[in-house]
């Protein structure tokens, strides 16, 4: 009778997770099983209508490692995933610190800061476009009025600044994202813990140092991982702004695999590239998912 | 605290969403296409903007002759439209009547995403009058039709007059000397004005701005590796590395360098036909200055060359009513209606009978520049792989203007991409 119960528990259980389990292997299993299928044979313009496409094994990948335009590619995305993620996660724990005071106003500029985040990436990308410009931008007028260069720079022109450019404009975004999770973090740390150390004589850096970071680690690390998933798999901000030039110095994976699957038709490729993406971020969702059960247990 | 941040990750996500989802609702469509009238509906997809009142009133006319289709003209931009026929590919969903730029189309059906109409045109006689070179990229390689053109333009040079009169030419330029002369004298930093403006960006629409100058060398996409392309792609380094051209031409769109031919930056502009009708509409009152058009300029080996451009409309896969569909379309594009929609929208017609019923395309000085050089036009492809060869064109051409590589290698690079490919499938 025992197991019964058991058993009749454990079928409840299965039904419960069963709505979840299929929602998943419908809307996420379907297109990654497809897209696994599709890279590893080789599927494009000549081949999909005729249905001629065979299996290739490993050479979509193989021909896409030994591409430089797709190596400098994934050097782009690793430098633009970590330029972003230092810059905005160091100011937005600024902002946050800074706005967990209490002063006059502290409420709502925090909350116009947050603008940059509520603003579709389409018309950030459109805004950095223009402001970035070479001749009539607001950043090189800015720059040349306080006397910091003396010609314009060429901003979207060159490899570097383009990606200069375009992580800025990343960070508008990403700033505010880190200061909203970060501050909850904050406010979720007792005063009482402040209080005693202040009364044990603690300084500034050493409250910072032993009770803030220590206690925000959980808050920071999944603010890192998340933020590391958000800007890796990019794609908007490089459409829209650069169209992943000059000379793909802005292109990363995400508008790559676009690029070859809607613009090339070599869709087995540009599926082989959304899979290299995958790995990717599936590497770092599974830290961030082990992160989250250690804390829960 | 785990909560709150958990909260707070609940509503950034929240707000994402909401805002995604805000950037999908678009404006209701409010086009007047007449009163259904009982027939079948039947679905068109089209990216025109100042053009789409003239194909609307089209649909309407038809929607009142007859009753056996309700023809919808639906606006997707361009972008959109292509991705979802990708996509639409696979699924099968897909418009019954889809517009196409001309040079996409022999992908699109490679890729299955148009109906082969050529039995529904058998016998139809206007048949005979549609240009050689629009009608072809509605083609597949063993000639089997999949739509019709709608429309055609090319690309000739637009100049500021009152700059190039201050400079000390009377007459735009004819020759490609006399051309870089006047991108020499016309350009001035002081003032911020450049000789010349064009579209190098990188998308097919750099490409249909470079090809006049690769053929206008004597050069062919499939020669590129030659002297002669070679030689195009100096001319328009030459021009960045002498400041008579902005290095900004690789972020330019079409759009952005009339704009800047518009705002008095530049002296001329390599521009094209439908923008002569954006010249008397939108920016009338902005151009307060003199200005002609001229054909592109001639290379001192006597080549000469512009690019045809254009739309077509095909039948998808899976439309409803193939043969209804495909009796809209010879309505759309028979001789009187495509004269008075190219009038209207400021385009060349695709039917020699269709340029003899008005003179508006020789009358007026500047659609007569069009129309005379589409005597030297060359066609972008068919060819199923041209996104490909495009992208190996721009790619060499902006390498080129931001002085990334030399001509020699950058020529050497492209044909490296096009040489097999058009060795397996040649270009027409």
């Amino acid at each position: 009778m025992k197991m019964t119960i058991a058993k009749k528990k454990k079928l409840e259980g299965y039904m419960f997770v069963l709505p979840g389990f299929l929602y998943i292997l419908i809307v996420l299993g379907y297109p990654l099983i497809y897209n696994i299928r599709l890279a590893f044979r080789n599927v494009n313009v000549k081949t999909f209508k005729s249905g001629t496409d065979v299996f290739v094994g490993l050479q979509n990948f193989t021909e896409l490692f030994q591409d430089p335009t797709f190596q400098l590619i994934f050097k782009n995305t690793l430098v633009f995933t970590i330029g972003c993620l230092v810059f905005q996660f160091t100011i937005g724990f600024i902002f946050a610190m800074f706005f967990s005071k209490k002063f006059t106003l502290a409420g709502p500029i925090r909350g116009m800061i947050l603008v940059g985040y509520m603003m579709p990436m389409s018309v950030t990308a459109l805004l950095g476009k223009n402001m970035f410009d070479v001749s009539s931008g607001v950043i090189n007028d800015l720059l040349m009025k306080l006397h910091l260069i003396q010609q314009p720079v060429e901003w979207l022109l060159q490899g570097n600044t383009a990606m200069i450019a375009i992580i800025a404009v990343n960070c508008w975004v990403g700033i505010p994202f880190n200061m909203l999770l970060l501050t909850s973090g904050l406010t979720g740390i007792s005063q009482d813990v402040y209080e005693s150390a202040e009364v044990d004589g603690a300084s500034s850096i050493q409250k910072f140092l032993h009770i803030t970071l220590p206690l925000m680690k959980p808050a920071i690390a999944s603010v890192l991982m998340l933020g590391f998933i958000y800007t890796f798999k990019a794609f908007d901000l490089q459409f829209v702004m650069t169209s992943g030039g000059p000379l793909n110095a802005t292109d990363v994976l995400g508008t790559y695999a676009y690029t070859l699957s809607f613009t090339q038709y070599e869709f087995s490729k540009g599926s082989a590239a959304a899979i290299v993406l995958f790995c990717c971020l599936f590497v770092v969702g599974l830290f961030y998912l082990r992160m989250i059960s250690k804390e829960d247990d | 605290m785990k909560k709150k941040l958990s909260m707070a990750m609940a509503v950034a996500m929240a707000m994402t969403t909401f805002l995604s989802a805000g950037m999908c609702v678009s404006a209701e469509d409010t086009a007047d296409i007449g009163e259904p009238n009982g027939g079948v509906e039947v679905e068109v997809w089209h990216y025109f903007e100042h053009e789409a009142a003239a194909l609307n009133a089209v649909c309407k006319e038809y929607n009142a002759m007859q009753s056996d289709i309700y023809v919808v003209p639906t606006f997707v931009s361009r972008e959109e439209l292509m991705k979802q026929y990708t996509i639409g590919a696979v699924s099968g969903e897909l418009p019954d009547i889809g517009m196409v730029d001309s040079p996409d189309m022999a992908s699109y059906i490679s890729l299955g995403v148009f109906e082969d109409i050529t039995s529904y045109l058998e016998g139809w006689e206007d048949l005979d009058q549609f240009y050689p070179g629009p009608l072809s990229s509605c083609m597949d390689p063993e000639g089997n039709l999949y739509g019709l053109p709608n429309n055609s333009n090319c690309l000739a040079i637009l100049c500021n007059m009152e700059l190039l009169k201050a400079a000390g030419f009377e007459e735009p330029p004819k020759t490609l000397d006399e051309f870089k002369a006047v991108c020499e004298a016309t350009t001035d930093p002081d003032n911020g004005v450049y000789g010349f403006a064009m579209c190098a960006i990188g998308n097919e629409e750099g490409t249909f701005q470079f090809i006049p100058w690769l053929y206008g060398a004597g050069a062919t996409v499939a020669s590129v590796n030659s002297e002669e392309g070679k030689a195009a792609f100096e001319t328009l380094g030459e021009l960045i590395s002498n400041g008579w051209m902005s290095k900004e031409v690789v972020n330019w769109g079409q759009g952005d360098a009339l704009n800047a031919w518009i705002a008095g930056k530049a002296a001329m502009l390599e521009s094209g036909t439908w923008q002569v009708a954006q010249l008397d509409g939108d920016y009338k009152d902005s151009v307060t200055w003199e200005y002609a058009f001229v054909p592109m300029p001639q290379s001192a080996n006597g080549a000469q060359a512009t690019v045809i451009g254009g739309e077509n409309f095909g039948v998808c896969a899976g439309a409803a009513d193939v043969e209804a569909c495909v009796d809209f379309l010879k309505y759309m594009q028979s001789a009187q209606c495509n004269a008075d929609w190219c009038e209207v929208a400021g385009k060349l017609p695709v039917r020699g009978d269709a340029v003899e019923l008005k003179d508006f395309w020789t009358a007026d000085e500047r659609y007569k520049v069009f129309n005379d050089s589409m005597e030297f036009a060359v066609a972008r492809g068919p060819h199923e792989s041209w996104p490909t060869i495009s992208e190996a064109l721009y790619t060499a051409e902006q390498a080129v203007l931001l002085g990334e590589k030399d001509a020699a290698t950058a020529v050497a690079d492209a044909a490296a991409v096009i040489d097999p490919i058009v060795a397996e499938v040649p270009l027409p």
